[in-house]
């Protein structure tokens, strides 16, 4: 009853090419924003916050920058760690050497980093298909963190090779007292480093996420992203039409780049607050291709449901080991489990569902449409 | 049979290459009256040597039962061989029907209208489409000169060339494994001959990339649907207008302003494409649920979608049924009659192909067998040893 | 001079010799791969798991043996009887009607608990290993006339072959890498046949968590010696002839490798099963159609590819000495295969000199020298992207034609 599309008529193509072309999807997103910028900050819990939701944000902006490439541009990269860790190290290098810029810009700048980093690598892409292709990713995946390991300015010589997010401002020097903005230094809040509070590291990842997202949105359903699909569904038919092949794949590598690169940026800075090359690592590049994959490849609200199944995953191994096995496990006991179940899980979602939960979500749609009439 | 002579009754505008047949107050009553008739036009066609729009006027004309085979069967050949378009009018509800029906059945183009003058509004609009098509001279088109394509040591053409006129239904036909396929590939851009050239309005074009080769005009489909499965009817139509639209990733990600309306711009000419192929149930659909008919049908319409001046359609009935293979004809020759495309054709069907097409290739073994007409071809003691073996 | 050249020789020839080494990793992934399309990301977890079962086979005392031995046959007959139970009745249909995934996570859950709950014990994991088999094979794979011979010559090799230490390990390991190459055929891959070539390549990354979960939960995490009887010792007249530095073992698994790429060049091509592999890689269905025994042919590679892993696992066990890192020579194996070829058997004994010279060579002329070290890790999958570059199907793959 509640999800009716009837009656909502299409007088004009603009009405029916808009983002949500039904009101209550458009309602619904609306919701799902507001009941997000409210709801968590006012439980206060730091652990709902950090953890949890953010963690969720920036994999799940990671898995999008991944959907679009291999999802909507069939491209598989298993080099998204590779990536992230450009733009962590670059924008930890930014708000280190250039502290005038504000975070955001600075996410921003990081992102086009990563971009043409990512340009680069993909630049094989023209002659090298499928998992020749996939395979040679993995050089962009061990080469840089070789680099950011090896050289010893990205870390700015830090003896153990962390990049720690020093504390910065929302609107950045310009707003602090005596910057030409300094009548914006009442909310010019602290927004990473030890003194930055969950809510604002939180609010700013959501911001961020959201507004990136429908720019991924636009991007899919629109020129950029039909040529991508057809390169997709068959690169030979899509040259033929007169799309250009390499240039579709690169734009799909540096914006894939781009979203990992300002993913990466926000792990450091809202997220953990600090990083290694260890946190970008190839198991990192795996988690986020099976995000997309048990989301579902293709698919925006893919991305996000699949990272929040890989996320919440091994928090419910936690609580399962705690409350329900009372602490007999002993920890490798249970990072061995943690695999198992992982790659169980996996295994039985491709079977079950190969299509992943946005299939599920869209079969549930279509329910909820009839409901409660089964036809 | 009437009080003017059949010589009277036509008339040539030379100007505007429009012959005017008047068939005001004639009754035909049986198939010898029309043949009568039509061997006295094709006779003064023939002497003219030129081919002609035909303006035909149906004023109270009566035309029995009996006589319709022969009337749709000699007006179908008389366009064929002298004809470049024609435009009725004056037509009554009977007569209207029964035309329409046999231009179904025998896949030519009603072209029906109320008055002369919107008749010779059409004729004149058909006459400067297909100039344009032709802008650059007939002989220079699209030409193919010796062309040889090798894989390894396997030989597909050998040293196969012909030319193609502005606005017509060109045809390759032969036996499986003539190497027709690959002579579309060629012409198409998508092989490179090993050596030999492709003219193209003139201009050499044998070594562009394949994507430039769309950006000239040429589109196509596939003997295997080549559509792009996971988007719907409607995107995969879209896809064929990338060529036209103006797009970048950053104002796409906005979607605001000139992207919109480029969207917009494009998307109602895809819809009059729908409209045209008559798909438009199928709009939102995956491509890849649909029947095989309809993927066929989809993929022309993305061919179409580039307005391309050359149309090169690889086996487009392969694999059909006949009201399927009879819809797919109607079309090829709405588009080639409409739009003024060009069309290469490739096909088994020997039949189709003679009906609609102005001008025949045979290939056997990658070599050149036979050119001509439908009916030069046809008669090629050569092309039916080739499709009939030796004996 | 004359000391330089001979240093680079020595360079070279154990970068080469070093390579041989990863083409054992890369021979299972190349048979997966021209069998099936798929590009099985499990096979370095294979080799893991092979080498962990070897040293444990070694290690337990002669106690174990009897009571394995007993237990496999226990279990055999038990396998025989549900075998005939399910053949002549429909008693044991349950998981036919409630569907098989519930059984099997109950299964797997009684097969973890003796392991969650163990103290480290060999006979726990005798236990172990002798129960998955049998759950993998009745319950999971629901092929318990399979489960019954296997878990035979499973016995067999715990009676009969007391004398021969090494040689009884070998045969129960080969034993078990055959189970667990069936069982995942049956289990996870039959349920995706057809699916698209990116979920058969997840999956076979999540068999890859899966394996080597089990490896490490049921071993364990320490570094364990194997001694296979091959002195790793220079070869005597070599360094005094020449001064050269070759070691015995390395010229061993060198041989082994070669016939390993004999023995399989003769599989494919001389032998039934191997003119159907062809036909399978060719075209699953073409190949169904004309009445090839796509599944069984399926569990044929699948264990071919885990016997190669037994193979990789005692060659680098007894280098390195058992421990986690054997899984992550998989990512020595990938350029290998990318230079060589996917499909392509002598290519993965090719690319895996190619690379074994070329990394050694380039990390020690230019990695150590000029970016402090480490570049082992990547050098060989940019030489192998630049080999592509040039042939987009590696050296011996076989050559693209796109056709329309």
């Amino acid at each position: 009853m509640l999800y009716r599309e009837a009656g909502q008529f299409k007088t004009t193509y603009a009405s029916d090419q808009a983002i949500f072309p039904i009101r209550q999807d458009y309602w619904f997103v609306i919701g799902l924003v507001a009941f997000a910028c409210v709801v968590p900050p006012l439980t206060g819990s730091q652990y709902l916050m950090g953890p949890i939701l953010t963690q969720f944000l920036v994999f799940g902006l990671a898995a999008l920058g991944l959907n679009l490439l291999t999802g909507y541009a069939g491209q598989i990269s298993l080099g998204t760690g590779g990536f992230m860790a450009v733009g962590a190290y670059a924008c930890y290098n930014l708000v280190l050497r250039l502290p005038e810029i504000p975070l955001v810009a600075s996410f921003i700048i990081s992102g086009l980093f990563a971009a043409l980093v990512g340009v680069l690598f993909g630049l094989p892409s023209l002659r090298i298909k499928g998992f020749y292709l996939a395979v040679t990713t993995l050089a962009s995946q061990f080469f840089l963190l070789w680099l950011f390991d090896h050289v010893g300015w990205f870390t700015n010589h830090d003896p153990a090779g962390v990049a720690s997010a020093p504390q910065t401002t929302f609107f950045g020097r310009l707003a602090e007292a005596g910057g030409p903005l300094d009548f914006l230094e009442p909310i010019n809040v602290v927004v990473s480093g030890p003194r930055a509070t969950s809510e604002v590291k939180y609010l700013v990842t959501l911001g961020v996420v959201v507004v990136l997202t429908l720019l991924a949105k636009n991007l899919v359903r629109s020129a950029t992203g039909r040529a991508w699909m057809a390169i997709r569904d068959m690169d030979i038919a899509a040259e033929i039409i007169g799309i250009r092949p390499l240039r579709t794949k690169l734009i799909a590598f540096a914006i894939s780049s781009f979203y990992c690169g300002v993913a990466g940026a926000m792990y450091v800075f809202t997220y953990v607050g600090n990083a290694d090359t260890e946190a970008f690592d190839l198991i990192r590049s795996f988690n986020i291709l099976f995000m997309i994959i048990i989301g579902g490849l293709g698919s925006i609200m893919g991305s996000y449901l699949g990272a929040a199944f890989i996320v919440l995953l091994p928090v419910g191994l936690n609580i399962f080991a705690s409350t329900v096995m009372g602490g007999t496990l002993s920890g490798d006991v249970l990072a061995n489990l943690e695999l198992i179940v992982f790659g169980g899980a996996i295994i039985f979602f491709l079977i079950v569902e190969p299509h992943g939960f946005a299939r599920l979500w869209q079969i549930a749609k279509e329910k909820l449409r009839q409901w409660p009439f089964p036809y | 049979m009437s009080e003017r002579s059949t010589a009277e009754r036509i008339t040539f505008h030379e100007g505007r290459e429009i012959l005017e047949v008047d068939f005001s107050g004639l009754a035909f009553r049986g198939g010898a009256d029309v043949d009568a008739f039509y061997d006295e036009i094709e006779a003064r066609l023939g002497e003219t040597g030129s081919r002609w729009y035909f303006l035909v006027n149906y004023e109270h004309c009566e035309i029995a039962p009996e006589a319709w085979a022969t009337f749709a069967e000699r007006g179908k050949r008389a366009n064929i061989t002298h004809g470049l378009g024609t435009a009725r009018f004056g037509v009554n509800v009977e007569v209207r029907e029964s035309i329409r029906s046999h231009a179904r059945s025998a896949q030519f183009r009603a072209n029906l209208f109320e008055s002369r003058d919107a008749a010779i509004l059409a004729l004149a609009d058909m006459r400067k489409r297909h100039q344009t098509a032709g802008a650059a001279s007939a002989e220079s088109f699209l030409k193919v000169e010796d062309v040889l394509l090798r894989f390894g040591g396997v030989t597909a053409l050998e040293n196969v060339g012909f030319s193609v006129h502005p606005g017509e239904v060109f045809s390759i036909i032969g036996p499986n494994g003539a190497g027709k396929t690959s002579m579309l590939n060629v012409v198409s851009g998508f092989y490179r001959p090993t050596s030999g050239r492709i003219l193209f309005e003139g201009q050499d074009r044998t070594h562009l990339k394949t994507f430039e080769a769309a950006r000239l005009g040429f589109a196509r489909t596939f003997q295997n649907i080549a559509l792009f499965r996971g988007m719907s009817t409607l995107d995969n139509i879209m896809a064929g207008r990338l060529l036209k639209m103006k797009y970048n990733f950053l104002t796409d990600a906005l979607y605001l302003g000139p992207a919109q309306k480029e969207e917009i711009r494009h998307r109602e000419f895809v819809e009059r494409i729908i409209d045209f192929l008559e798909i438009q149930a199928i709009r939102r659909t995956p491509v890849g649920r649909l029947p095989y008919g309809l993927q066929k049908r989809v993929e022309l319409a993305r061919a179409l979608a580039m307005e391309p001046k050359v149309l090169l359609l690889d086996e487009p009935m392969a694999g059909m049924n006949l009201e399927e293979k009879e819809d797919m004809a109607r079309f090829v020759l709405d588009v080639n009659d409409q739009f003024g495309t060009t069309v290469v054709l490739i096909e088994h069907d020997m039949s189709v192909v003679m009906d609609i097409s102005n001008h025949v290739v045979v290939l056997d073994h990658g070599v050149k067998i036979a050119e001509g007409t439908p009916d030069e071809v046809r008669n090629d003691p050569v092309v039916i040893r080739a499709y009939l073996g030796e004996g | 001079m004359m000391e330089e050249l001979l240093f680079f020789f020595e360079v070279l020839l154990g970068g080469l010799l070093t390579g041989i080494m990863y083409s054992l990793v890369a021979l299972g992934l190349v048979l997966i791969f021209k069998a099936s399309q798929i590009f099985n990301f499990a096979q370095g977890a294979f080799v893991l798991f092979a080498a962990l079962t070897f040293v444990l086979m070694l290690e337990v005392g002669p106690g174990f043996w009897s009571w394995t031995g007993w237990l496999a046959v226990a279990f055999a007959l038990l396998a025989a009887g549900i075998w005939g139970l399910r053949r002549y009745t429909t008693v044991l249909d349950a998981p036919k009607r409630y569907g098989r995934t519930p059984v099997v996570i109950a299964a797997l859950a009684v097969v973890l608990l003796p392991i969650l709950l163990d103290g480290g014990q060999p006979m726990w994991r005798a236990i172990f290993i002798v129960e998955l088999a049998f759950l993998m094979l009745t319950v999971g794979a629901r092929t318990p006339n399979w489960a019954a011979g296997v878990l035979l010559g499973l016995a067999a090799a715990c009676f009969f072959l007391d004398g021969a230490i090494l040689w009884r390990a070998l045969a129960v390991t080969l034993l078990v890498m055959i189970m667990m190459a069936i069982a995942i055929e049956r289990i996870v891959l039959r349920p995706l046949v057809n699916q698209e070539p990116i979920i058969l390549f997840m999956a076979a990354i999540g068999l890859n968590f899966v394996i080597e979960g089990v490896a490490q939960g049921v071993w364990d995490a320490d570094v364990h010696a194997l001694d296979i009887g091959i002195p790793d010792v220079p070869i005597a007249w070599l360094r005094e002839s020449l001064g050269l530095f070759v070691s015995i073992f390395d010229v061993v698994a060198a041989v082994t490798a070669g016939a390993l790429v004999a023995a399989l060049a003769w599989f494919f091509n001389k032998t039934r099963v191997g003119r159907g592999l062809r036909a399978v890689a060719d075209d699953h269905q073409a190949a169904l159609s004309v009445g090839i025994p796509l599944k069984n042919i399926w569990a044929v590679v699948w264990s071919a590819s885990a016997i190669v892993a037994l193979f990789a696992g005692l060659m680098w066990g007894s280098k390195l000495g058992v421990q986690f890192s054997i899984s992550l020579l998989a990512f020595k194996a990938l350029p290998v295969i990318l230079i060589g070829g996917f499909t392509s058997i002598p290519g993965a004994i090719i690319g895996g000199l190619i690379v074994g010279s070329t990394e050694k060579l380039f990390e020690i002329y230019v990695g150590i020298p000029f970016f402090g070290g480490g570049t082992e890790n990547w050098s060989p999958y940019m030489l192998g992207t630049l080999f592509l570059l040039v042939r987009p199907q590696g050296l011996f793959g076989e050559k693209i034609i796109e056709r329309v």
